[in-house]
């Protein structure tokens, strides 16, 4: 589901990074969190997830040119590039191992894996919207996996105090986070 | 089970989620071993399990705008040639003991035509700068000094009879390198070297080759110790484009070439008689100043920052990790 404006927005952004590849970090900033979410889902380590993310973004900046609008979203364009650099990995990964390449997800979609991948993406967006404190502790716990000692150590406070601070910013993304799938389809999208 | 604050009692279920396989916890899994109360968050705590790295967007975002920049500059040089008329992207700039006598042997040896002479002031013959022509490209040249000490070059020469100019080559004083002899890449090769110290790699394509698309007649070619890092600094410096690499499984490269503009340079990891020839280069681009910038944070040293000349160019000098010099120049008057 795609509301017209923000098709018209997205293509506006896309003819801007073709004339001025500069302009891509529009494109960049409006999807990041998508195609992390979208890799995450299926690749399993952090590292493999960063690789390839990185590895979907350099390969888009490097195709934008030969982008063509054909009434597929530019985030289908992504998604595209994202399930054939995950499929390539895991085909080399398992010549590497002397293995027969075992089945890779499957290139295309579907749905309800969208659905997720929107859910997840839409979590990361609230994270940066949390109070400085909680952002700080669930950037640390979640995205750096550190202790609630760790976490103490750094922000100079009690592991009480961070276990308080984790749960209230989980209570608020909760709050934040309800009614998820299906009311969120179109802004993910656009 | 004791009963524990809602904070402890969260922090073991994401205590929990985190050490756990991939496999989200099904609500039946947390209603059987947590506090039913912590049941409206386990989807969330799950869901950020993989968060992004605080830093990662943003060090991919930089490493994204790097790439554009190489982007913008490599189209430049091609969109908007800024030449001075009749030379190419790139000249090689020999200095040389002996820059008359260089052209005397260029003149019999490859039927160099001499366009330009300018001595240096109350210095006899000594040449201040020169300029040959040789096939469709320029050389351009001057006399070494105390201060500016001889700087030859290898010259990736082609010739339509590479027998015959090797021949004419000795006979103007070279010495061999390399007999002429054909070569499974699709040409017939030789090589000498002058007296001046510079190396010629003489060579005459098969008809069907295609490895020489693109090449002017003659090429500088660069023998660094550890060719991969220099293509990778022509790229991010002067935005150029590597177009062919023959690499062996240790990583050492045969040969390679990289286009900057419209011009081509060609290399192979030093070796044997192929020793590092640091040389000079002379690179038209249609902005000095910022290729000058941009080849510094690439890893260049500057030896002169941008300024304009009386001759006519805006340009800037820097010198590569391989101590190869770039003059980077922008045509001020045609």
């Amino acid at each position: 589901m795609k509301a017209p404006l923000k098709e018209a927005d997205e293509k506006l952004l896309v003819d801007a990074a073709q004339k001025d590849p500069r302009r891509f970090a529009d494109l960049y900033e409006a999807n990041f969190e998508r195609v992390y979410a979208f890799v995450a889902r299926r690749v399993r380590s952090r590292a493999d997830t960063e690789d390839l993310t990185a590895e979907v973004f350099q390969q888009a900046l490097a195709k934008l040119p030969k982008f063509e609008w054909r009434g597929v979203p530019f985030l289908a364009w992504l998604y595209r590039i994202a399930a054939n650099a995950i499929a390539d990995r895991w085909h080399l990964a398992s010549r590497e191992q002397g293995n027969p390449a075992p089945d890779s997800p499957s290139d295309r979609p579907t749905h309800i894996e969208l659905e997720g991948v929107e859910t997840r993406a839409r979590l990361y967006r609230l994270v940066s919207t949390l109070p400085v404190q909680q952002r700080r502790v669930i950037e640390m716990r979640f995205g750096e996996e550190k202790s609630i000692r760790e976490i103490a150590l750094e922000l100079k406070c009690t592991s009480g105090a961070v276990k308080q601070l984790q749960f209230r910013a989980i209570k608020a993304l909760r709050g934040q986070w309800d009614g998820k799938p299906g009311t969120n389809t179109r802004k993910a999208h656009g | 089970m004791a009963k524990q604050n809602p904070s402890e009692q969260l922090d073991r279920v994401v205590s929990a989620i985190l050490g756990l396989s991939a496999l989200p916890l099904s609500p039946h899994d947390v209603s059987r071993r947590f506090d039913p109360a912590v049941a409206p968050f386990i989807e969330v705590i799950s869901d950020l399990r993989k968060l992004p790295r605080p830093d990662f967007k943003e060090r991919l975002k930089a490493d994204l705008e790097r790439r554009v920049g190489m982007t913008a500059s490599a189209k430049q040089p091609q969109e908007h040639a800024s030449l001075r008329e009749g030379f190419h992207s790139i000249t090689p700039y020999l200095i040389l003991t002996g820059a008359g006598s260089w052209i005397e042997f260029v003149k019999q040896a490859f039927r160099a035509e001499e366009h330009l002479r300018v001595q240096r002031p109350g210095q006899g013959d000594d040449i201040m700068h020169a300029e040959v022509q040789i096939g469709d490209s320029m050389i351009e040249l001057a006399d070494a000094n105390p201060q500016i000490p001889a700087m030859p070059g290898a010259l990736w020469f082609r010739v339509d009879d590479v027998d015959a100019a090797y021949h004419r080559a000795l006979e103007a004083g070279a010495t061999p390198i390399q007999a002429p002899s054909d070569q499974e890449y699709g040409s017939r090769d030789g090589s000498v070297r002058d007296r001046f110290g510079n190396h010629w790699y003489l060579y005459t394509p098969k008809p069907d080759s295609r490895l020489f698309e693109g090449l002017h007649s003659v090429t500088p070619y660069l023998h660094p110790l550890r060719g991969a890092v220099l293509i990778e600094f022509l790229e991010k410096a002067f935005g150029g484009e590597e177009v062919y690499r023959a690499q062996s499984p240790d990583g050492v490269i045969h040969h390679a070439q990289v286009r900057i503009g419209d011009s081509m340079i060609g290399m192979g990891d030093a070796h044997g008689v192929y020793q590092p020839m640091p040389s000079t280069l002379h690179l038209y681009v249609s902005d000095a100043d910022q290729t000058y910038e941009q080849a510094l944070r690439a890893g260049a040293r500057s030896i002169q920052p941008p300024a304009d000349q009386p001759y006519g160019e805006r340009n800037a000098g820097v010198v590569d990790p391989f101590g190869n010099r770039w003059f980077i120049a922008t045509p001020t008057r045609r």
